[in-house]
């Protein structure tokens, strides 16, 4: 009974240690990828994305643009297609999270995420805009992380 | 020694409720509900999330063994989560604060309840492994601890919008129950908002029924 005492203390002084550091924040108001994740505990294949997407290079490796009806319709209404890789996104219960977020947004035409790709796919209506930082926010709201935004070209699988 | 442990309960319970603090927390804005029923309760929790990082509930639990019914305010926060390109990782904090009252001829007098405990889950599309306990001080209706740990995997990943299938092993322990350790596999559908599980606790007969929806 002690130990479970005991432990009990100790998970509540974690909750105050913890709380800000339970989901990114972030200041950074022109580009999301970079300083979106703390350095201590990121894993290498994460920073691998971040960087790579800092800087630009790889930008048109990672998933195009999955092609949904909607997505369709809404691309050739003449949105701007964006692709952001998601981390963390492993089950329906993100997909309806990022979904319920997103849809929201009165510049999100069309949603779909990717399970297999791990990929948010947008296409915004024709005219409208979302920084990176918004969708990095975004996703933060939803309880997720944004790797990397590829847009235009790079969103449809063409150069950078 | 029980004066001690109370008040230190006491204070986790405030604490929890003032900062904070099970899939219990939603995205912002996101409402759910989560059934669950087992060999020792059924209980029903509707929780709201204001930010990604915690939710705040009302829960309600009927304790079939000790006669008694709980009705407390349930916080729960996300401590952490561990994101990766396939993997996902979290640590919750999960608490309450209520009333315990007799039920079934039970005549006990109401009680003020409270409990505490920590969740924990990682999980990639196709293995899934989680643990969470709880430690519930309701006066003379009961004073329980229970752990759970769950290992599972899909046979086959699904995509978004698809129905999912889990094949999951639950191990029990109860040091309220004579059988403190039990056993019982159960299999989870999971489809857009609605995830229901159903399973049968091998070593005391009891079915087991969960249901989560998120909207």
């Amino acid at each position: 009974m002690k130990f479970l005492i005991k432990t009990i203390v100790m998970t509540t002084a974690l909750c105050f240690c913890l709380p800000s550091a339970a989901l990114p924040q972030h200041d950074n108001a022109n580009y999301a990828t970079h300083d979106m994740h703390d350095h201590e505990d990121h894993d290498r294949e994460e920073a691998n994305s971040s960087h790579a997407a800092n800087s630009g290079h790889g930008a048109s490796d990672g998933p195009v643009l999955t092609r949904t009806e909607d997505i369709e319709s809404a691309l050739a209404d003449g949105g701007e297609p964006i692709v952001a890789d998601v981390l963390g996104v492993v089950c329906d219960f993100c997909a309806l999270a990022m979904n319920k977020i997103f849809s929201k947004r009165e510049e999100v035409a069309a949603i779909y995420v990717d399970l297999d790709t791990k990929a948010l796919n947008l296409v915004l209506v024709p005219g409208a805009s979302m920084s990176n930082q918004t969708i990095t926010d975004l996703a933060v709201q939803a309880g997720y992380r944004i790797a990397e935004v590829r847009r235009g070209d790079a969103a449809l699988g063409g150069a950078s | 020694m029980t004066a001690v442990r109370t008040a230190l309960l006491l204070t986790l319970g405030c604490l929890i409720s003032m900062v904070t603090l099970a899939r219990p927390v939603s995205y912002a804005g996101g409402w759910t509900v989560i059934e669950e029923s087992d060999r020792q309760s059924s209980s029903a929790l509707v929780h709201y999330t204001p930010s990604p990082t915690m939710s705040l509930g009302f829960k309600t639990e009927v304790n079939r063994d000790s006669d008694f019914a709980l009705y407390s305010v349930h916080p729960t926060f996300l401590a952490k989560r561990w994101f990766g390109t396939d993997y996902q990782g979290n640590l919750y904090f999960h608490g309450g604060i209520g009333v315990a009252s007799g039920i079934n001829d039970n005549p006990q007098s109401d009680q003020m309840a409270i409990y505490g405990g920590v969740m924990a889950d990682w999980e990639t599309r196709s293995l899934f492994v989680g643990y969470r306990n709880r430690y519930l001080e309701a006066g003379h209706h009961a004073n329980q601890f229970m752990q759970v740990f769950r290992a599972g995997f899909a046979p086959y990943e699904g995509d978004s919008g698809d129905l999912h299938t889990w094949m999951i092993l639950e191990i029990d322990h109860r040091t309220s129950d004579p059988d403190s350790v039990t056993a019982t596999p159960l299999v989870r559908f999971f489809k857009g908002p609605l995830l229901v599980e159903a399973g049968y606790n091998l070593t005391v007969n009891q079915p087991l029924f969960n249901f989560t929806y998120r909207f």
